[in-house]
């Protein structure tokens, strides 16, 4: 009975399995399609690869992307391991707003962030749009997932270490640096890892603040679907697929926890 | 160890100081960046929109340009709270779905081999690892030819595609931390496959269920992507509203409104989810 | 570990410190597929710069993206009622007529445009109408006409081809549309024969698949869908790809017989460019008569340079749909801006229509 029940279990879980991958096969398995259009199956060919790499408009969008990532990535990691920190250990006074603040971004449909970020920067800050705006907009919505990883992790950790650190006389950053920095790394390492491929990966919040002559991947694969839809689109997909892959691969081998326990 | 737990939140004289440091940047940024924006679209919903697109000014001639117009234009007409309506349907109709497909398979991983369960977790986030608009060219692609694009069964079945793996993991997190030695007493005491289900793992897993739900559910309330690239002339929601009230009409309070309006539809199921799948006395 | 971070900072930052126009770049904001790649590479050459281009498919969406920050583009393309908005929001910098010596070349009608009187400070680049394309095979085989509105606005037409349809997400082409149909002005202002176009629109809305500014082009070309409202250049395009995917079927497009829009589409020089004298050589570079041909051989659109009509291939010179003969000129009509209140009452009609 038992065997049976777990047989219908797995043949449901390959179901689902099956689900998950084959509409993702098509689009790669069309990216060698030797036709214009992606409507039936012509030939083999590798040419929108070459196509692709030749394509000024989608390399600089790749470009832009790369940049855009590591950079919101380094400075999200930073302020969220803050926060991340910050929410673990002082939980009075102003800093209990904390865990809204940077949590709420995370649980919001990303519309809302990106058209109130839209609306500040034009009426506020009358900032031109462009990698600055996508920057800090990125910045906004990594900063939540930085901080949970952390946290999470920092729990895990007994506390009685700190406490012998300051009876050795350490001082706060001397612990940090040296006691906490290095128990915490794969932690922080995750969530750099994990805004890395949010902010590559973004699209509604970008399309809202991005501004002339800044297009990101998303934004320039958006554009294609709409209206050039050669192979070349499922080339880039493809590529971006395997890309993504490894940095999740790297992320859940540094920190497996860590990336559960955000959730 | 816990009685030095008051020692650690005392601290020595850097201790306020290191607070202040670590707190605040993070607190400053996100009070700047996700506070006040917030803040101002509440304000923009009350102004009026430029002549051109914008806002128009707040004080004009010295008088205060405010109105309550665009709340009478939507409360107006039900047609305009009918498109939440629509949206929560297909929210709903979607976290089902999702709920439905990823259970088996978070059960499946959860109750295979320890040393599989990572690859197998690898291999549920991998389609994940492709940007979310692959995800949904995938099914324009699939879909195209079998005639079944631009209709509401594209769009549901476009969002229950890219939100699934939301739903799976917390499931999983959650049915792996069940007690199998729970299982077998109940197995013991004479209790058949489904009844085990129904009475232990099923109510264990519900904060995994209120978590992964959560996940899908807000997030698919927000969408214009997916109606826009798979649905037809009925089937926009309230993103596409949005979404064209700011970037094609130009109407920029009126988008305020909605997106308030939607800020606080999120906020009110956020706070019921987390009600809900509060840890209870007796669970793992 | 903290020095490699350190220094890959520093990296980042010297990165993000370059201006960002230190190269010679030319920022274009242009309808998707207006402008051919070969152009682009031939004036890049010639200038020894780069033409940076960014896409948009309906005048009302540029403007709100221009409105909503987009500040930084050299030139825009928009149409005539556009140029008026812009011209009423001051944002458009002069021509220096000194630098377009192929000002010349442009024909007679179209050196004295209602929107930019003498010319002062619009470039007319190409001119499309707003029509029907329709998959040649199927419509005979369902026995459908091929040159009225009614296609779009009729259930017993609507009835063979649901699903199959698609029409422009534009609230004035989709009501000028109605309204030609209706056989009225594009420009009228009427709110009773406004409420008659809404009703017609809302009875056909259930039977058109999706509302589309550019996805009809490939789904034209692949067969998803078999008849579309949108633009002639557009429709061209759709029907080259058909050629050349070797599609079972032909795309083919005409103006239908109750009138239309015609629209010109202009270069401006926007006052947030950077770098107006690129932007004049470009002009410069287009009103040339061979690249200006390019305009109608390689983007199936109409022209208003007559030292290019030598070499415009003699086929598209004889497309109805692209060069329009006079007598359909006299149906067509030009899109005039509406003022303030007048525009934000189409656009409350215009959410009610995609709501409902």
């Amino acid at each position: 009975m038992k065997g049976r029940a777990t047989a219908w279990l797995w043949a449901a879980a390959l179901a689902v399995y099956a689900f998950l991958y084959l509409p993702l096969a098509v689009v790669v398995l069309f990216s060698f399609n030797d036709s214009l259009l992606n409507a039936e199956w012509v030939g083999f060919t590798t040419r929108w690869y070459a196509t692709l790499f030749a394509d000024e408009q989608m390399l600089g969008a790749a470009a832009n992307s790369l940049l855009i990532a590591l950079t919101a990535a380094t400075l999200a990691t930073v302020l969220g391991t803050m926060a991340g920190m910050a929410m673990q250990r002082w939980r009075s006074g102003l800093l209990r707003c904390l865990p809204f603040l940077v949590l709420t971004p995370v649980a919001m449909p990303e519309i809302l962030l990106g058209v109130s970020l839209l609306l500040f920067f034009r009426q506020v800050l009358d900032l031109t749009l462009g990698l600055v705006s996508i920057l800090i907009a990125h910045i906004t919505f990594s900063i939540g997932f930085v901080a949970i990883v952390v946290r999470t992790s920092l729990a895990m950790l007994d506390e009685s270490i700190f406490e012998a650190a300051r009876d050795l006389g350490a001082g706060p950053w001397q612990t940090f640096r040296r006691v906490t920095l290095p128990l915490i790394l794969p932690a922080v390492l995750a969530g750099f890892l994990m805004s890395f491929t949010l902010s590559i990966d973004d699209f509604v919040i970008t399309f809202f603040v991005a501004g002339v002559g800044v297009t990101t991947l998303p934004l320039q694969i958006y554009s294609m679907i709409k209206v050039a839809v050669t192979p070349e689109v499922n080339a880039v997909s493809t590529l971006l697929m395997a890309l993504t892959l490894t940095l999740i691969a790297l992320a859940a081998r540094l920190a497996p926890d860590a990336l559960k326990g955000r959730m | 160890m816990t009685e030095r737990r008051s020692a650690r939140h005392a601290g020595g004289p850097g201790e306020s100081l290191t607070r202040w440091l670590v707190s605040l940047p993070p607190t400053l940024f996100l009070l700047v960046f996700f506070l006040a924006p917030a803040l101002l679209m509440l304000g923009a919903s009350f102004r009026e929109p430029g002549d051109f697109g914008g806002l128009a000014p707040a004080r004009q001639d010295g008088q205060w340009n405010l109105s309550l117009e665009t709340y009478r234009f939507f409360f107006g007409d039900w047609i305009y709270a009918e498109i939440f309506l629509r949206s929560f349907l297909v929210a709903a109709a979607t976290t089902l779905l999702c709920l439905v497909l990823a259970y088996p398979l978070a059960l499946a991983i959860a109750r295979s081999a320890r040393r599989h369960r990572d690859l197998l977790v690898l291999l549920v986030i991998l389609p994940f690892a492709s940007n979310f608009l692959i995800r949904i060219y995938a099914w324009i692609i699939v879909l195209g030819p079998a005639d079944l694009l631009y209709s509401p069964f594209a769009v549901i079945a476009g969002m229950v595609y890219v939100h699934l793996p939301f739903m799976i993991l917390p499931l999983y997190t959650n049915l792996e931390k069940h007690d199998p030695a729970l299982l077998e007493a109940a197995q013991d005491l004479g209790a058949d496959t489904w009844t085990r289900f129904r009475r232990i793992t099923l109510p264990l897993s519900l904060p995994g269920i209120w978590a992964g739900s959560a996940l899908v559910f807000i997030p698919v309330l927000g969408m214009f992507a997916i109606p826009e690239l798979l649905g037809g002339t009925g089937d926009i929601l309230v993103g596409n509203l949005i979404k064209e009230q700011f970037l094609e009409s130009r109407d920029w309070p009126l988008g305020a409104t909605l997106s308030i309006l939607l800020t606080i539809a999120v906020l009110l199921l956020a706070g019921i989810s987390a009600w809900a799948g509060r840890p209870r006395r007796s669970s793992p | 570990m903290l020095r490699v971070v350190r220094r890959l900072a520093l990296l980042l930052l010297g990165a993000l410190a370059t201006p960002a126009h230190a190269e010679d770049v030319l920022y274009l904001y242009i309808w998707n597929s207006y402008l051919s790649e070969d152009t682009v590479r031939r004036f890049e050459a010639q200038c020894q710069c780069r033409v940076n281009q960014d896409y948009y498919s309906d005048n009302e969406e540029m403007l709100a993206k221009l409105e909503a920050g987009a500040t930084g583009y050299d030139l825009v393309v928009p149409t005539g009622f556009a140029v008026e908005t812009l011209l009423r929001k001051a944002a458009l910098r002069p021509l220096d007529k000194a630098r377009l010596p192929n000002l010349a070349n442009l024909k007679a009608e179209f050196r004295e445009p209602w929107y930019d009187p003498g010319m002062r400070y619009a470039v007319p680049y190409a001119t499309t109408v707003t029509l029907l394309g329709y998959n040649a095979r199927r419509l005979a085989q369902l026995g459908l006409p091929t040159d009225t509105w009614a296609l779009i606005f009729e259930p017993r037409y609507l009835e063979k081809l649901k699903g199959k349809v698609t029409v422009l997400n534009s609230q004035r082409e989709l009501m000028a549309a109605a309204m030609k149909y209706l056989g009225y002005s594009v420009q009228e202002i009427d709110p009773a024969r406004w409420d008659e176009a809404k009703r017609l629109i809302l009875r056909a809305k259930p039977y058109w698949a999706t509302f589309s500014n550019s996805t009809y082009i490939k789904d034209l070309a692949i067969g998803n869908i078999w008849l579309a409202h949108g633009y002639s250049s557009d429709m061209y395009r759709a029907q080259q790809d058909a050629l050349e995917a070797k599609r079972p079927f032909a795309i083919e497009f005409r103006t239908p017989k109750e009138g239309a829009v015609l629209a010109v589409d202009s270069f401006v020089l926007l006052k947030g460019g950077q770098r107006p004298d690129l932007a004049h050589r470009f002009i410069d570079f287009i009103l040339d008569g061979t690249n200006a041909a390019d305009v109608s051989n390689l983007i199936g659109a109409g022209n208003p340079n007559a030292a290019a009509t030598p070499h415009i291939r003699p086929e598209i010179a004889g497309n109805p749909g692209i060069f329009p003969p006079p007598g359909d000129l006299r149906r067509l009509e030009m899109l005039r801006d509406f003022d303030p209140k007048t525009r934000r009452i189409l656009s409350r009609m215009w959410t009610e229509i995609k709501v409902r």
